[in-house]
């Protein structure tokens, strides 16, 4: 059997979007190769440690991919693999990849989940990870990063529409903010997708319909409960008049307690991610959700009265922006309906979540990756923009072969 | 003074006479009244011995908390609470069964939001079993009907096992030995692969023996049938325990390996090309 000529390398430049490259190099089977990442700074040129750790999730999941960095860091060679999951035998241990995250992380636990969900539809076995160790920030970061709540309630439920949606779960094991000077946590999360598809249905949604109800999660970790009280109490302050049918439930747990090994007490422990945080989720009469995170700087100095209704404020602009899918969500969505079979699917999208920086640049990478190009017109609300996507039928490769 | 606690706590364990006596009062009262009601209409002032029941309470304590006991007179200087206060309507509103539904359903939806599944778009609304209302008349109908007609498939099926023994008595069920070969067969209707009378352990002696009879028994049916030109069922064959191929690891599924070759017979080829297409044209020419 002669195997197919390899395709060719597609280049990138930077550091910015990396995760969504990789993404879509796995996806896609491309090899690719990004340089300059970080290239200009002199204090930490290279690969930042979140992304080396995103490297290290994806040669867990697929076999056969490689990856290469140069000394400094600043080029990786990624050439992707199978999809394999968390197949017994390829580094899962009773059917669950433990994932390790470093302390050093400053990103929130999101930035591996949203990827991993991405890939997961389209892996061989079902996809089974624990995130664990001293890094993992199940809140919402000041980096940008949502919290994990808002990841299962509002990233995962738009995996329904897509025919995704057996036996997925997410489960906050423990809680976490972020740590001292916005790095590390100590929070354990498990992803549990195991919906596998050879393609992703089709997808029309035109009708964002009217918000009818707000649900939400307050959590404090290592802080009193009272902090969930004063959050949910500011945050209905303002959203009750929208929408009556708001309730946002408070989670407390204690602070994570992490090694922090000292040079006498090797064995010396320490309490870690101390912080509080609201997570809102709005969902419209047609199952379009909007959401909004906030969470307690590392820093403190913030009272949760501000917070809740920042997060209420959020959520309301989120809501304004219009459309059928919310910013934190439009990458997934879109990039799945690229993936789709060859048919037209087409998505009402507010012109604020198109016009943005991430959307765009996600528009222009699946173009370099082969992709077609997206339909725009305008749509039938104030500020809205009906985008049509063809899929190229990529899918699932695995399936494919099998 | 641990005696006096002692004697103390005994005062309070003590019941009053008088005011069990009252109590009883009380109770023959509400009888009457309530007779009396029941006959006539309500009586205007039924609050009243209530309110002397507190009182004597209140005192009855206070009498206790006297360090001094010896006097044990239910005179004290405080008398109790005020005539005034009686005159103030105490309203009880009680919100306590809305509260346990709402607190109920709110229970429901936090499980179901906070669990680690991706909450559903669709409120789950509680399971409330809906039931046609059929009247009864229609009811005992259907079910006399439904009745019959599972006694008639009974008999049909379970015909055989009647004797003239069992159709003396009010129904015609199987008794017996009969009855145990109905169940039987019931039991593998409803798809039971095992008879249940079946003898799990035996000695190896007994269970050959069985089968041994159970084998000859055939035989000599069989023999007799031939005998008599009576054409039975065809006999069922037992089945052959499969064979077992051996194979190496990494073996081919398919031919024999040996001494580096692989081997296909050509029913390994056939069975590899799978059936033979047609090739174009319509058959052979001549």
């Amino acid at each position: 059997m002669t195997t197919a000529p390899a395709p060719t390398l597609l280049k990138f430049i930077g550091s910015k979007y990396l995760v969504q490259r990789l993404v879509l190099a796995t996806l896609t089977g491309r090899p690719i190769r990004i340089s300059q990442i970080r290239a200009s700074s002199h204090s930490s040129p290279g690969l930042a440690p979140h992304e080396v750790s995103f490297l290290r999730l994806l040669d867990a999941i697929t076999n056969g991919a490689q990856i290469e960095f140069s000394y400094t860091g600043t080029t990786v060679l990624y050439k992707p693999g199978l999809i394999t999951g968390s197949a017994a035998g390829q580094g899962a241990q009773g059917g669950v990849i433990r994932h390790e995250v470093p302390a050093d992380c400053a990103r929130g636990v999101s930035y591996f989940l949203l990827p991993l969900c991405l890939l997961a539809p389209f892996s061989k076995a079902q996809i089974n990870v624990l995130f664990t160790g001293p890094g993992v920030i199940t809140s919402s970061t000041e980096t940008g990063d949502v919290s994990a709540d808002t990841v299962r309630t509002a990233i995962l439920p738009l995996f329904r529409s897509f025919g995704i949606e057996n036996n997925i779960e997410l489960r906050i094991l423990r809680r976490s903010n972020t740590g001292k000077d916005g790095k590390g946590g100590g929070g354990e999360v498990q992803l549990v997708f195991g919906h596998q598809v050879r393609l992703p249905k089709t997808l029309h949604l035109m009708n964002a319909g009217r918000v009818k109800r707000i649900r939400g999660v307050a959590y404090s970790t290592g802080v009193a409960g009272a902090n969930n009280a004063r959050l949910i109490e500011a945050a209905r302050g303002v959203l009750n008049e929208f929408a009556p049918d708001t309730y946002i439930f408070s989670d407390v747990s204690s602070a994570p307690f992490v090694p922090a090994p000292e040079r006498n007490n090797p064995a010396a422990k320490r309490k870690t991610g101390l912080g509080f945080g609201l997570s809102l989720v709005a969902e419209a009469n047609t199952g379009v959700l909007y959401s909004a995170d906030i969470a307690s700087p590392p820093s403190g100095g913030e009272p949760p009265e501000d917070l809740g209704k920042k997060c209420a404020f959020q959520l309301l602009e989120a809501v304004e922006q219009g459309g059928c899918v919310s910013n934190i969500a439009a990458p997934t969505m879109l990039t799945l309906m690229a993936m789709g079979s060859e048919d037209v699917g087409r998505i009402t999208v507010g012109k604020d979540v198109l016009g943005s920086e991430p959307v765009m640049q996600l528009a222009r990478d699946l173009r370099t990756f082969g992709m077609s190009g997206w339909g725009l017109r305008e749509g039938d609300g104030d500020g809205e923009v009906v985008v049509s996507i063809v899929g190229k039928g990529v899918g699932n490769v695995g399936r494919k072969i099998a | 003074m641990a005696v006096t606690l002692g004697k103390r706590k005994r005062t309070t364990g003590v019941v009053d006479r008088t005011d069990q006596n009252e109590s009883d009062n009380e109770d023959a009262r509400a009888l009457f009244q309530r007779a009396f009601e029941a006959k006539f209409k309500p009586l205007e002032s039924s609050a009243k011995p209530v309110k002397a029941a507190v009182k004597s309470h209140v005192g009855d304590e206070d009498d206790v908390d006297d360090d001094d006991g010896g006097n044990g007179n239910d005179e004290s200087d405080w008398t109790g609470l005020s005539e005034d206060a009686d005159e103030i309507v105490i309203e009880i509103v009680n919100h306590d069964v809305v509260r346990s539904e709402d607190e109920e359903a709110r229970r429901r939806e936090m499980k179901a939001f906070m669990s680690p599944k991706p909450p559903t778009s669709h409120h789950i609304s509680p399971s409330v079993s809906k039931r046609p209302k059929v009247d009864s008349a229609d009811d005992a109908k259907e079910g006399d009907n439904l009745k019959q007609d599972l006694a008639l498939q009974r008999l049909l099926k379970e015909s055989h096992l009647l004797d003239s023994s069992s159709l003396q008595g009010p129904t015609a069920a199987p008794e017996g030995k009969g009855r145990l070969k109905a169940l039987e067969l019931r039991l593998q209707d409803l798809g039971a692969k095992k008879p249940a009378t079946e003898q799990v352990r035996m000695p190896l002696a007994h269970r050959k023996g069985i089968a041994a009879k159970a084998t000859g028994r055939e035989a000599a049916r069989r023999k007799e049938a031939v005998e008599n030109g009576i054409i039975l069922e065809k006999a069922k064959l037992a089945a052959r325990p499969e064979k077992h191929r051996e194979r190496g690891v990494i073996a081919p599924g398919v031919g024999k390996f040996r001494g580096g070759t692989l081997k296909l017979s050509s029913r390994d080829v056939k069975s590899i090309e799978g059936p033979q297409q047609r090739m174009g044209g319509k058959g052979r020419k001549r």
